[in-house]
């Protein structure tokens, strides 16, 4: 049965571009509203909140949540390919495949951030003054803390903007994604030679 | 050490590990940037690092672009790459890669969770050297998918 698959047009050799893009615009679609709705949910409630001083800040937790959930994007491409498209998938295969999924998250994060200040053009500078108001409230040296406001404001204003999300973050993503990808086939795929009785 | 069966998929992935953990290091290596403006390298990793100064390392004022945990990844994914031609055979047609790889994911969160329930306090280096288990523990477990299989 699988020997006849694999003659049908289910061995790797036939996997192309075009057959991948299903399985990572899935993902990537589903994983991007994930993490730009846990940004923004965050986003919102700390400007809406006092500020704490807390290092522990709702959105630096929302980073490290955004950070492991982006990871995952590349594994979870390849399962869907697997169970949807081709068993057999190589190793370079799933690579690019988990390649394509960060660049589809990327890009779709981006989208929704463009989309999102039309909704609220307000939000970024909200977000800012918020982020800044936290950080002066921590006990820290003053050197430290001015520091910390310049790079949390620069990490939030550099979040607004379309192309430099989309030019820096698709190499980080789409590499981090690439490995995660190959544990994925790992995990996932069945190998060629592998016999079933 | 054996023969690789995919070699240039060894060779493009070990080149994309080297740039990422070389941009890593942002200021230190490269350079301050302009006044006023957010480093390169730093624009780079913003959206998988939250890159807190205090939990970043710092040398006569030059910042990593990345926090102390992803750098033992990157360095971690490093590590475990160049280790692949020699670990393959160890790893091949067992389950250890995979269940050490699932150890070093469960050692992150809960070394993050019982540092933010106050449990106790992780510092840079403790977390530098458990972002490194992860990483190496991510290169090996896909390790003997590149070593040549004996017909």
């Amino acid at each position: 049965m699988e020997q006849d698959e694999q003659t049908t047009g289910s061995s790797s050799d036939s996997i192309s571009f075009g057959d991948m893009l299903p399985s990572a615009g899935v993902v990537g679609l589903i994983f991007s509203i994930i993490t730009f709705a846990i940004g923004l949910a965050v986003g919102y409630q700390q400007i809406g909140s006092e500020p704490s001083g807390a290092i522990f800040s709702p959105t630096m937790l929302s980073g490290t949540v955004i950070c492991l959930i982006s990871l995952l994007g590349g594994t979870l491409a390849v399962w869907h390919f697997v169970k949807e498209v081709n068993p057999y998938i190589k190793l370079g295969q799933g690579a690019a495949l988990g390649f394509i999924t960060g660049a589809i998250m990327v890009i779709l994060t981006a989208v929704y951030g463009e989309i999102w200040n039309f909704i609220d053009p307000e939000y970024t500078d909200k977000l800012v003054e918020a982020t800044i108001a936290n950080v002066e409230a921590m006990d820290l040296p003053d050197a430290q803390r001015q520091t910390m406001v310049d790079s949390m404001a620069s990490t939030v204003r550099q979040q607004s903007s379309f192309l430099s999300q989309v030019l820096w973050g698709i190499p980080i993503t789409g590499i981090l994604n690439l490995l995660s990808g190959m544990v994925g086939v790992k995990i996932f795929a069945k190998k060629e030679d592998q016999e079933t009785f | 050490m054996k023969r690789l069966s995919n070699p240039f998929l060894y060779l493009l992935v070990l080149i994309c590990v080297s740039f990422v953990f070389l941009a890593s290091f942002g200021e230190i290596l490269w350079g301050f940037s302009s006044v006023g403006e957010r480093h390169w390298a730093e624009k780079m990793f913003f959206g998988v690092c939250h890159q807190l100064p205090d939990r970043t390392y710092i040398i006569e004022g030059a910042m990593m672009a990345v926090n102390t945990r992803c750098f033992g990844v990157f360095l971690g994914m490093l590590a475990g790459w160049v280790l692949i031609p020699f670990a393959g055979s160890y790893a091949e047609g067992r389950r250890w890669p995979v269940t050490f790889l699932l150890l070093a994911i469960v050692l992150q969160i809960v070394d993050y969770l019982g540092n933010l329930v106050e449990l106790w306090h992780n510092t840079n280096h403790s977390r530098a050297l458990l972002g490194a288990l992860f990483g190496i523990a991510l290169s090996v477990s896909v390790s003997d998918l590149f070593i040549k299989r004996k017909t």
